[in-house]
C-alpha cells in the first residue's frame, strides 16, 4: 500500500496526469501517471480520503515548498495542480460519500470583449487543485451571462479575468449587475489580469484583487463567503 | 528618415523553407479558428476547406497569396519629405512610435507621478514626436479620452492637425467610421492601420476580422499582427513558435489577397516568451524574445512581404538604467534585422502600458545613436555595435558601465546570437504535431505551459541579473518643456 501511494505522490510532484506524460526529461511516456496509479490504488481497496490525504495532499505540499524555494515555476506548479485536479474527480464522488467535501463553487470568467485565457486556465487549474468546484464560463463573456450563471450555480465565489486596459471596465458592470439583481452580497467577487491593481479594485467595489494566480489562491484561503 | 542597413540573418534561405513548410502544413492539416462568417465564406470559396470548425488553407492558397501581395508600398505624409516607401528588396528602416497606454507618468523635481492618459496627452505626444528628428512616423501613443464613438475621428483630426509624419492610426475602432475618416484624411494614403486579427494559438478573431477585410478592401495599408508567448499560447520552442506565428500571420496575408490580390500588407510577426517563473505576462525586451522577433524578420525578407517591426518594449516602471539597456539592445538587433517600418515603445515603460513624454526625448537619442553607429560601420560587427550602442546610451546620463554591467550585456548579446535548438526537419515535425494537438484539444495554454517544463530546464528563458541605477532627468526634462512650448 506504502508503495502505491508513494508512486501517486512522486507523479503528483512530477506533475504527470498519465501514462502519455513525458515528463520533465521528457523520458516517462508509456510509465503509469497519477491517473492509472489512483485507479490502481482504488482497486486494491485503499481508502480514498489514504489516497487524497497521504499521497495527493502531501505531493502538493511538496510541490507548494519547491516552488516557494525557486526550484519549481509555474508550469511545474500547473502540471502538478492538474494531476491533483484530474484525481479529484475520480475521488470526489467517494469522499463525498465520506466527510470530505469542495471548498464551494466558483464562477470564473474573462470579460466582455477580451479573448485572453492564460491567467484565468492557469487560476482555473490552481482552484481545481485547491478543492474548488470552477464553472470555467471561457473568454469574451457578457456581464448578464456572467451574473446568470451566479444565479443558475449559486456559486459564492466569481473570478473576473482582463487582460486589456480597454476591457477592464466590463469587470465593474458584473459587480453592479449583481447589485441591481440583489446577490451581492452573496457572492465574493474576485479580479484579476495585467492592467488591474488593488486601487482599480477597490474602485469598482471587488472583494480580493490577485496581483497573480498564486496570490489569488493564497488571499482566497483567508476569506470565508 | 530611413536608414539603409546591411542585414544580420539568424535563419538562412534553407532554414526560412523549412519553417514555412511547417506553417503549411499547420494551416492545411490543423488550420485556423476563425469567428467571422464573412471571412470563412471568402475562404470557402477560394478553395480552402471547412473541418471541425476550423478553415484548412491548402498550401496552394498560401504561396499564391505570397506571390501576390504589394511588395511595395507608399506611406505618404503631409509634408512629402516624411513619406516613407518600404521595399522588401531593400533593407531601409524607419523608426516609429507605439501605443497604447492608458497612463501618463509626469516627472517633475525628481518625483514622477502616474496618472490615466488623456487626449491632451495625444496632443502633446504627438506635437514632441512630430519635432523628434528620428520619429519617422507617429503610431498613436494613448487613445484620447473622449466616448468610444467618437474615438476615431478625435485621434484622426489631432494627427491631422499636430503631425505632418505618416500617422499609424493603430486600431480602427469603430466599423463604421472608416468612410469618415477616409474623408476627414482626404488623401487616404497618410494612414495606416495595425490589426491585431489573431488570438493565438491559430485563431482569427471578431470584431477586428471584420474590421481587417474592410480596411483591405479600402486598399489601405495594414500591418497583420500576431503576438503569440512562447510558454502560453505557444510552444516555447523557438522553432515551434515560428512555425505558428509565421501560419498566423499567413491565414490573414492568404484573406487579404483574397479579397484584393496585390493587398497592401505589412507582416508584423511578435514571438515573444512569457514569464513562466513569474505570473506568465509577457517577456517582450529579454533575449529570446529579441531574437525570435528578429528571426520574424527573415522571413519577411524570405516572403518579400514588407515588415513592421517591433522593439523596446520595457518592463521597467520609470526611465532608469535597465529600461535604457534592453531599449538600446533591442532597437539594434530589430534595426540590424532589416525590419522596415519599426513600430517601437517609444516613450512607453511598463511594457505599453505607461508613456513618458521624457522617455520619449531619451529614446529618441538612443536611437539616434544606434543610427550613427550603423553609418560609422557599414560591415559592423553586431557584437561591438550592441556593446557600444548601450555604452554611448549611458554615457549621455555620465554612467559608465563597470565590468558587472559589460558583462551582463555580452551575456545577453550571445544568447540573442546563439540559438538553443537545432533547426532540422525532425524538429518541425514534431514541433508542427504538437501545435496542432495543442489546438485541437481545447486546453492549449495548459499544453503549452506543462510541454514548457523540459526547455525551461535547459535554458530557453534567458536569467540574468537586472541592472540597477537611476538618471537624472532635470536636462531631458527642461528639453520636453522647449519642445512642447516652441511648437505652441
Amino acid at each position: 500500500m506504502a508503495d502505491i501511494l508513494e508512486k501517486i505522490k512522486k507523479n503528483v510532484i512530477e506533475g504527470r496526469v498519465d501514462y502519455e506524460d513525458e515528463g520533465f526529461d521528457g523520458d516517462m511516456e508509456g510509465q503509469p501517471g497519477v491517473l492509472e496509479l489512483v485507479e490502481k490504488a482504488l482497486e486494491e481497496n485503499i481508502p480514498p480520503s489514504d489516497i487524497l490525504n497521504i499521497a495527493i495532499s502531501p505531493g502538493m505540499n511538496e510541490v507548494g515548498r519547491l516552488y516557494e524555494s525557486g526550484e519549481y515555476l509555474i508550469p511545474d506548479m500547473l502540471a502538478s495542480a492538474e494531476c491533483v485536479s484530474e484525481a479529484t474527480k475520480i475521488l470526489e464522488p467517494l469522499l463525498l460519500e465520506g466527510e470530505n467535501k469542495s471548498r464551494g463553487k466558483f464562477v470564473i470568467a474573462t470579460v466582455e470583449d477580451d479573448l485572453h485565457d492564460i491567467g484565468k486556465n492557469i487560476v482555473t487549474t490552481l482552484l481545481r487543485g485547491s478543492g474548488f468546484d470552477v464553472h470555467d464560463l471561457g473568454t469574451g463573456i457578457k456581464a448578464d451571462k456572467i451574473v446568470d450563471a451566479i444565479e443558475k450555480s449559486q456559486a459564492k465565489y466569481l473570478g473576473l479575468s482582463a487582460l486589456l486596459t480597454t476591457t477592464m471596465g466590463h469587470m465593474e458592470e458584473v459587480i453592479d449587475l449583481l447589485k441591481d439583481k440583489g446577490i451581492r452580497d452573496q457572492v465574493i467577487v474576485c479580479i484579476g489580469g495585467a492592467p488591474i491593481s488593488e486601487d482599480f479594485a477597490q474602485k469598482i467595489g471587488a472583494d480580493l484583487y490577485g496581483e497573480d494566480a498564486f496570490d489569488a489562491i493564497n488571499k482566497l484561503g483567508n476569506i470565508t463567503p | 528618415m530611413g536608414i539603409r542597413i546591411k542585414r544580420h540573418t539568424f535563419l538562412s534561405n534553407r532554414e526560412c523553407q523549412l519553417i514555412h513548410e511547417g506553417s503549411c502544413r499547420l494551416l492545411s492539416e490543423s488550420g485556423i479558428k476563425i469567428e467571422s462568417q464573412e471571412a470563412i465564406q471568402i475562404f470557402l470559396k477560394k478553395g480552402a476547406r471547412f473541418e471541425d470548425g476550423r478553415v484548412k488553407i491548402p498550401p496552394h492558397l498560401v504561396e499564391q497569396s505570397i506571390e501576390q501581395t504589394a511588395k511595395s508600398i507608399e506611406l505618404g505624409a503631409k509634408n512629402t519629405d516624411n513619406k516613407i516607401v518600404i521595399n522588401p528588396d531593400s533593407p531601409e528602416i524607419h523608426f516609429g512610435t507605439g501605443g497604447q497606454a492608458l497612463y501618463v507618468l509626469d516627472y517633475e523635481k525628481y518625483m514622477f507621478t502616474r496618472r490615466p492618459a488623456v487626449t491632451q496627452d495625444l496632443i502633446d505626444i504627438v506635437r514632441i514626436c512630430e519635432q523628434l528628428e528620428n520619429i519617422d512616423f507617429i503610431t498613436r501613443p494613448v487613445e484620447p479620452d473622449v466616448p468610444e464613438e467618437a474615438m476615431d475621428l478625435e485621434k484622426t483630426g489631432i494627427f491631422l492637425e499636430y503631425t505632418t509624419k505618416h500617422m499609424n492610426l493603430a486600431n480602427l475602432i469603430k466599423l463604421n467610421k472608416l468612410p469618415e475618416i477616409i474623408a476627414t484624411v482626404k488623401d487616404k494614403s497618410l494612414i495606416s492601420f495595425i490589426s491585431c486579427v489573431t488570438v493565438s494559438p491559430m485563431n482569427l478573431v471578431s470584431p477586428t476580422i471584420d474590421k481587417f477585410i474592410k480596411i483591405v478592401e479600402r486598399d489601405i495599408p495594414v500591418a497583420i499582427s500576431s503576438c503569440p508567448q512562447a510558454g502560453t499560447t505557444a510552444p516555447l520552442s523557438e522553432i515551434g513558435e515560428l512555425i505558428q506565428v509565421n501560419a498566423e500571420v499567413l491565414s490573414a496575408v492568404v484573406l487579404a489577397n483574397l479579397i484584393k490580390p496585390g493587398a497592401k500588407v505589412l507582416y508584423r510577426g511578435i514571438p515573444i516568451s512569457s514569464d513562466l517563473s513569474g505570473d506568465g505576462s509577457p517577456r517582450w525586451c529579454q533575449p529570446e524574445s529579441i531574437r525570435r522577433i528578429a528571426m520574424v524578420s527573415d522571413m519577411t525578407y524570405f516572403y518579400k512581404i514588407p515588415c513592421c517591426g517591433t522593439a523596446a518594449v520595457s518592463d521597467e516602471k520609470i526611465p532608469n538604467v535597465q529600461n535604457i539597456a534592453e531599449k538600446t539592445i533591442s532597437w539594434v538587433f530589430e534595426a540590424a534585422s532589416g525590419a522596415q517600418f519599426i513600430n517601437s515603445a517609444l516613450g512607453m515603460l511598463e511594457r505599453i502600458l505607461t508613456v513618458s513624454p521624457e522617455q520619449y526625448i531619451i529614446d529618441n537619442k538612443i536611437i539616434s545613436n544606434i543610427k550613427q553607429l550603423f553609418k560609422r560601420s557599414p560591415d559592423y560587427n553586431i557584437r561591438d555595435l550592441a556593446q557600444t550602442a548601450v555604452k554611448d546610451a549611458l554615457e549621455m546620463f555620465d554612467i559608465s558601465m563597470n565590468t558587472h554591467v559589460k558583462q551582463d550585456i555580452s551575456d545577453r548579446i550571445e544568447y540573442i546570437l546563439n540559438g538553443q535548438e537545432q533547426l532540422t526537419q525532425e524538429n518541425i515535425d514534431s514541433q508542427v504535431e504538437f501545435i496542432g494537438n495543442a489546438v485541437s484539444s481545447g486546453k492549449s495554454s495548459i499544453l503549452f505551459m506543462k510541454a514548457s517544463r523540459s526547455g525551461l530546464r535547459k535554458g530557453w528563458l534567458y536569467n540574468g541579473s537586472k541592472i540597477d541605477g537611476e538618471l537624472n532627468l532635470e536636462e531631458i526634462h527642461h528639453y520636453k518643456n522647449r519642445l512642447l512650448k516652441s511648437s505652441c
